[in-house]
């Protein structure tokens, strides 16, 4: 039987290398690209289609969802939220797509890659500080103080903020890339189980995989959640200083 | 796990999932987001404005409620007064044309029980009269002359005549 992790490995497609460094094109990138086109697509579908005071089903989803993240914004960021409400659209979308894409069989969810989520994660994680940095100054150190804390407690709290701070990125990637590893192995081995066993019995865990793949749908769309919203509350606090 | 051990493809994931959510971006906040976020702000704007409108509407309509009311209870007032002075008017005008008839009635009762008294008295006048002429002729006839059975008839019929002369000539001279 195949090793349920064999379908993670990376093959190039499209052999391409920039100063040394391998960029190849492999089936990860394609997978993404196809994700990000059909959500690129769907939304030029709504705009080109005409945007209506009375709005069609596809124009009602469309602005459900970005009425959504525009909730999401304001209430993790506050009221400069919306400064930031074009880069966290793109980002649940993009997250959205990679880990739905991933679902269809003989496809890739390159969310699943830890170097991917955590790119994004120590990305958001700098932009955080430069948030911090740029709106507050040097008082933006006062992130590592919880307020009410006694002077006494502050060089022990000093450390345990710094440690969680740093937790943050990692936090946020792992969770994701573990969510989506997991529930791709589990489809695997399930789906393995069902080839190797005869029909009589193979039927019972093909059925599962049906299951966990609607399961793994809503996990797609709440990892994308989870990973925007926690990315939201990250810059809120460092707008907001505690 | 191939996500740990395939480092060679770590680089390639990096670049070309970085390069392409910032296309995405790119994309989506110049032709995706913009128009709809319009489209939400229009019609948040335009709710918001028909609520106002609506509520103004209402606010309006009530005011005219209001005063419809009251120029209802004006005119009912109105209305009432004017069918009690009505109602007043043909009281005392039924009551004048009652009294009215009541003494024309009266006048006429009174008229006509003179004349009856007149028209007797003048006819018991005429009948004494005529009576003291027939009774003069009659005894004048009786006195003169031997009454013949044959005579009788002719005697009597004569003093009609006379009578009648006499009141013809009456009526004439009257």
């Amino acid at each position: 039987m195949e090793s349920p992790l064999h379908h993670f490995e990376l093959h190039p497609i499209i052999h391409l290398s920039i100063g040394g460094l391998d960029l190849s094109i492999n089936k990860a990138v394609i997978a993404m690209w196809i994700g990000m086109a059909i959500v690129f697509g769907l939304f030029m579908l709504v705009v080109r289609g005409g945007l209506s005071m009375v709005p069609g089903k596809i124009q009602s989803i469309a602005e459900i969802s970005l009425e959504f993240i525009k909730g999401m914004v304001k209430e993790f960021i506050g009221d400069e939220g919306m400064k930031y409400f074009n880069f966290v659209g793109s980002l649940f979308f993009f997250m959205v797509c990679c880990n739905l894409i991933g679902l269809i069989p003989g496809s890739y969810t390159i969310t699943s890659q830890l170097v991917v989520t955590g790119a994004f994660a120590i990305c958001i994680f700098i932009m955080t500080l430069v948030i911090g940095f740029s709106k507050h100054g040097g008082h933006f150190f006062s992130i590592l103080v919880p307020p009410g804390v006694p002077k006494l407690m502050i060089p022990f709290m000093v450390p345990i903020e710094v440690i969680s701070m740093i937790a943050r990125p990692i936090s946020l990637s792992v969770r994701l890339f573990a969510n989506m590893t997991a529930g791709h192995t589990v489809l695997a081995v399930l789906f393995g189980l069902a080839m190797s066993a005869p029909v009589w019995l193979g039927w019972l865990p093909f059925g599962f995989t049906v299951i966990i793949n609607g399961l793994e749908m809503a996990i797609a769309l709440i990892q994308a959640y989870i990973f925007t919203t926690l990315t939201c509350v990250y810059i809120g606090d460092v707008i907001k200083l505690h | 796990m191939p996500q740990f051990e395939q480092v060679s493809v770590f680089s390639s994931l990096i670049f070309w999932s970085l390069i392409s959510f910032g296309l995405l971006l790119f994309l989506l906040k110049k032709y995706a987001f913009p128009p709809i976020l319009e489209m939400l702000e229009a019609r948040e704007k335009k709710i918001r404005g028909d609520i106002d409108g609506a509520e103004e509407l209402k606010k309006q309509a009530e005011e005219m409620k209001k005063e419809f009311e009251k120029q209802l209870a004006t005119a009912r007032e109105k209305a009432e007064t004017i069918i009690h002075l009505a109602h007043e008017d043909a009281k005392k005008q039924t009551e004048k044309s009652l009294a009215d008839t009541q003494a024309k009635v009266k006048q006429m009762q009174r008229e006509a029980e003179h004349e009856i008294t007149s028209s007797r008295n003048k006819l018991l006048a005429e009948i004494r009269s005529y009576t003291a002429t027939l009774t003069i002729a009659s005894t004048e006839k009786i006195l003169n002359r031997t009454i013949e059975e044959n005579d009788k008839k002719r005697l009597v019929d004569e003093s009609i005549e006379e009578v009648i002369k006499e009141l013809e000539k009456t009526h004439a001279s009257s």
